[in-house]
């Protein structure tokens, strides 16, 4: 007989496991037990500590093992084990370089678990963890550590924000940046605040403070994270949050079926308790208020200095040891910062004269920073030679059709946010080039014409202004903007709300059988507007939340005009007081803000209205052009591709691959064409249900059919009869089972 | 079977002969297993090939080495022949590797699985010379007492054992080191399941064994064991003095117009100023050292004479061998009492 295999724990018995589990039970009854494994864990601890490096495994039982031990029990006996806590962090602090890998993790895991149980604060944790995760060599601890860090931070701002915590963890990581600014320790202050941005546990000006701190640092790679958190961190944690929204749906009343039919077990139970919690969080958080988290470029203090020092330090400086492509970041980012807060930088535009060739790498992107640096408030004296030299430089007819598509593309762009930057000749030259051969270069010079047609027809010639432009022109709508000129705000879509208002009156006159403009209702109106206060009593507002109407193609299609001023009348009409009086009355400014207090219910309209403007803006068939500009939100950054533009259509023939995917884009997959059995068999397939009697008939094995088939050939007549005779009746009762 | 087209073909594949070609690498047959492998070292069987034997003092090393090894009998002989050529040594000659060199090696051993292991490594610790073991006590004892509170009672008995000898052989050392007194104590009560007052609160029964999880030892003998030893190192600790007073009254006479000049000169123990802790970190009630009498009385009233009394009470009840056993530890009590 084979001898047993004996591993040394059976041998001896000194299972470990076995007694935590009776300790977790029955602290009281087993106090000894763990005394004498305290004590054990003492001495043991004693033979490390005089020998930290030579310390091996000793026999059976090691210190790793008690460490674990104690710490999972800790909870059960905090006297004995009060001190527990800070010998594992003069352990680690002490020897994390000398601690072999495994004793290593499980101090920091047991030292997690001691924070868990509550038996110690996250600060003392992440006091400890912090300076070791800056200085150790070994990058699995590195990266055990950052991730219990984040737990640690995580955890501790799940239920409400804990703010002193996060005030010392900004503190410290502030500090180790602005420490020494050449060294790469700050990464690691930049990958926790970026993580802990995108999961918006940070999300306040003191977060942005060490990014910016991180920005102008010394060492490239601290640097380029900075900078890039700028320009990412925000997108980031929008991509975050709606990945966290549209998590798969959990559909209740299945689950509690299934629980119906499906062996009942606790795990089932249990599986049933989970989705009813998760669906009631999820409801809950519905009906939260959206946290309004500002972005990390609204949240600067002083952009104007920040942008100066990153402008002088990292791009004007001779010192600079950055490479073109993290230069080029950087330039994102102060232009960025110069567009969204519309800052002033004496030598950015004449920094920028020296890179508009087209031999220059990246050329785009330095045509997308020009034009995001560009804003209405900058001189249009700084912007003129620029956008002269891309017209020199760029559009010719000798010139690459590419080239000139960025060139037109990056002009339109910079005179969508500086109007004044060009002049006439040059602009109608340039309009000129929508005659041109190349698809690319057409569509980029009929993108500044109609920007132009928008903005200032009277730049154009006479004949390209079109019709909706020059019938504005001949009534004075289009007012050309001076320099420096600032719009009124008003409030989004306060139109909408008056145009519905109108309509709203007509009918109900129409309803009464009165005249369409009588002063005698304005009383009525009135009190129908005090009621309006309360808005969960408004019926009429109630019936229509949550449903937007949308409009049919054919009714955008009326609109085919190019202009956008039916979109949003008398904005620029009231800068100029002489043509006041011509402009029609409903252009002026909104009387409806000035005269009365919205009620509640007006601002539930208001709001629906909007929407409704929105995704009728969306709907295709609608006007596209002009679109791209509008829609793009301010804090949008620019980017590459936009000025690249539509550099795809002159790129000569695609490839049959490309052609192939061009083609393929926007059709459904080709197995989607299949028969409704097929479908159904599919979705059957799906959720698991059993084939029918047929189905399985189908399927079986032609040789376990032959037995049948050849008796049946073989039977006599008065056995057919008799046959036939028990299918029909079988027939008649509704199969073997009857149907009773 | 075996009559369709097709099963013929088959078994014909099997049959073909593999087509040679020059020039090419030969075909692997179907069934061939790649043997070869990736290892980071690769041990060797003979690790050396030398002609002449190898010398007293290089086996002695190597042996010391093997200590460490995965196989039990392995360590087992090699503490064996160590111990032989600790024994067989000629008389007042030098060790072949000094005992703190030996150490390290050694009293990871006392917390060895294998018991064969444990006995082997107590002879060995006994042929060690008297007079090198008291510098090392401190090192020794943290060994000891893991041993003492192993969640294996083999364990527990063995190193017991190897309390008492240390006990005997550097009694004054083990109770006056830095936590050779309170810690030590501590165990042992562990050890025979006495607890303190402060524990015993919540343990269900007086007669419980020694510990209540695991494998109990045979529960006479070794607990005689436990006792007796107890009863060496509290002699050791606060039993009666008369031999160290006898000293110093011979010092004072001799040097009649200097008196106790020794307590004027510098100790000549190992570590003499090892009390005032300059290195280590700040020391605990439990770690101290209690160099006195007076001091180690103090506590141990303090601490744990009810616990021990009322155990020794038990032990008596019991009678037999342990009651006998018990008797010991009595005496010391009254003695140190009186």
């Amino acid at each position: 007989m084979v001898k047993r295999k004996l591993g040394a724990l059976e041998k001896v018995e000194a299972d470990l496991p076995n007694l935590q589990h009776k300790l977790r039970r029955d602290p009281k009854s087993y106090i000894e037990d763990f005394r004498a494994q305290h004590y054990q864990y003492e001495s043991h601890r004693e033979i490390f500590m005089a020998a930290p490096s030579s310390a091996t495994d000793t026999g059976i039982i090691s210190l790793r093992e008690l460490i674990d031990f104690i710490a999972h029990v800790a909870d059960c006996y905090p006297d004995i084990t009060k001190n527990f806590g800070q010998e594992l962090i003069d352990m680690l602090t002490q020897h994390h370089l000398l601690l072999e890998p495994e004793l290593r993790e499980k101090i920091v895991g047991s030292l997690v678990l001691l924070r868990k149980k509550e038996l110690m604060d996250s600060a003392t944790l992440l006091q400890t963890l912090f300076p070791i995760l800056i200085s150790t060599p070994s990058k699995t601890l590195r990266a055990l550590i950052f991730q219990k860090i984040l737990m640690d931070l995580r955890s501790s701002n799940a239920k409400s924000t804990n703010h002193k915590l996060n005030r010392t963890m900004q503190t410290v990581l502030f500090n180790l940046v602005t420490s020494d600014r050449t060294s790469s320790k700050g990464l690691w202050a930049i990958k926790l605040t970026r993580e802990l941005w995108k999961r918006q546990i940070w999300t306040d000006a003191k977060a942005v403070e060490v990014m910016k701190e991180a920005a102008l640092a010394e060492n490239e790679k601290v640097i380029v994270g900075g900078v890039r958190f700028f320009l990412g961190g925000d997108k980031e944690r929008e991509e975050m949050e709606e990945e966290s929204s549209d998590e798969e749906a959990i559909d209740l009343g299945k689950v509690k079926h299934q629980v119906g039919i499906n062996k009942k077990t606790k795990k089932k139970a249990r599986a049933v308790e989970k989705a009813k919690a998760t669906v009631q969080r999820r409801e809950r958080k519905k009906n939260q208020p959206h946290p309004l988290n500002f972005s990390a470029l609204h949240l600067l203090h002083d952009p104007q200095g920040f942008s100066e020092s990153l402008f002088s330090k990292h791009l004007q400086s001779s010192k600079s040891k950055l490479n073109l492509e993290q230069k080029l970041m950087v330039l994102q980012l102060v232009t960025r910062l110069v567009g969204l807060h519309k800052l002033h930088i004496m030598h950015l535009y004449s920094y920028f004269q020296k890179y508009l060739t087209p031999r220059q790498p990246s050329v785009t992107s330095f045509l997308a920073s020009l034009a995001q640096a560009s804003h209405d408030l900058v001189p249009p004296d700084d912007l003129e030679p620029l956008v002269l030299k891309i017209a020199n430089e760029f559009v010719s007819e000798a010139a690459a059709s590419e080239v000139a598509t960025a060139g037109l593309n990056a002009i339109r762009e910079i005179c969508a946010r500086q109007p004044l930057a060009i002049n006439e000749t040059l602009l109608q030259d340039l309009v000129m080039y929508r005659k041109s051969k190349d698809k690319g270069v057409v569509m980029a010079a009929r993108g500044l014409l109609s920007l132009y047609r928008d903005l200032n027809p009277e730049m154009l010639k006479r004949r390209d202004r079109g019709k909706d432009a020059s019938i504005g022109l001949q009534h004075g709508e289009k007012q050309v903007k001076r320099f420096g000129a600032q719009e009124a705000g008003g409030i989004e879509g306060l139109e909408l709300l008056e145009k519905w208002k109108k309509e709203e009156r007509k009918r109900k006159r129409a309803e009464k059988g009165l005249a369409s403009d009588e002063e005698d209702d304005e009383e009525e109106e009135e009190e129908d507007n005090w009621d309006a206060w309360n808005v969960e009593d408004d019926e009429d507002s109630d019936d229509s939340g949550g449903w937007i109407d949308v409009q049919s193609d054919a009714e955008i299609d009326l609109s085919d005009s190019e202009d956008e001023d039916g979109k949003r009348p008398s904005k620029k009409a009231k800068q100029d007081e002489d043509k006041a009086a011509d402009s029609k009355p409903e252009n002026k400014l909104p009387s409806i803000a000035t005269t009365r207090i919205l009620t509640p219910a007006d601002l539930a309209k208001l709001q629906e209205l909007r929407q409704e403007a929105a995704v009728n803006a969306l709907v295709p068939g609608g006007k596209r052009r002009g679109q791209t500009a509008e829609a793009r939100h301010n804090d949008d950054a620019l980017t590459a591709a936009e000025i690249e533009g539509l550099a795809a259509l002159s790129a000569g023939k695609a490839t049959r691959e490309e052609r192939i995917a061009h083609a393929r884009e926007g059709k459904t997959d080709r197995s989607e064409h299949k028969s409704v059995t097929a479908k159904r068999k599919e979705k059957k397939e799906e959720q698991g249900k059993s084939t029918t009697n047929k189905e399985k008939a189908r399927k079986k094995n032609f040789l376990m059919t032959l037995g049948k088939a050849k008796s049946k050939g073989k039977r006599s007549l008065v056995e057919t009869r008799a046959v036939l005779r028990a299918h029909q009746d079988r027939q008649k009762r509704g199969g073997r089972r009857g149907n009773k | 079977m075996g009559a369709s087209a097709k099963r013929k073909k088959e078994k014909q594949k099997d049959f073909q002969k593999p087509k040679l070609k020059v020039g090419k690498a030969k075909a692997k047959p179907e069934n061939f297993t790649d043997t070869s492998f990736k290892a980071k070292s690769i041990v060797l069987n003979q690790q050396s090939l030398k002609l002449s034997a190898p010398s007293a003092s290089t086996q002695f090393t190597h042996h010391l080495s093997l200590l460490s090894s995965k196989s039990d009998s392995q360590r087992r002989d090699s503490l064996a022949h160590l111990t032989t050529t600790i024994t067989s040594r000629p008389v007042n000659s030098p060790l072949p590797q000094p005992v703190s060199l030996l150490l390290p090696h050694l009293l990871p051993l006392t917390l060895d699985a294998n018991s064969g292991v444990r006995t082997n490594l107590l002879k060995l610790l006994r042929a060690l010379p008297e007079s090198d073991v008291a510098d090392h006590v401190g090192q020794l004892l943290p060994y000891i007492r893991a041993g003492m509170t192993h969640l294996a009672p083999d364990i527990r008995v063995s190193s017991v054992e190897v309390l008492g000898w240390l006990v005997e052989v550097a009694g004054s050392e083990v109770v006056s080191c830095a936590g050779g007194w309170v810690k030590t104590l501590n165990c042992f009560l562990s050890v025979l399941g006495w607890h303190t007052e402060a524990s015993s609160k919540w343990t269900t029964s007086e007669t419980k064994p020694a510990a209540s999880f695991g494998k109990a030892g045979a529960k006479g003998k070794p607990q005689v064991k436990v006792l007796s030893v107890l009863a060496a190192f509290l002699d050791a600790g606060i039993g009666s003095e008369a031999v160290g007073d006898d000293d110093g009254d011979s010092d004072m006479d001799s040097g009649f117009p200097v008196r106790q000049f020794r307590a004027q000169m510098i100790p000549q123990t190992a570590a003499p100023y090892a009390y005032l802790n300059l290195f280590g970190k700040p020391r605990d009630e439990e770690g101290e050292m209690y160099e006195t009498r007076e001091d180690r009385w103090r506590v141990f009233e303090g601490r744990f004479l009810a616990a021990v009394e009322k155990g020794v009470e038990g032990a008596r009840a019991e009678g037999g061998e342990v009651g006998r056993a018990s008797a010991g530890v009595r005496k010391v009590l009254v003695e140190a009492r009186g």
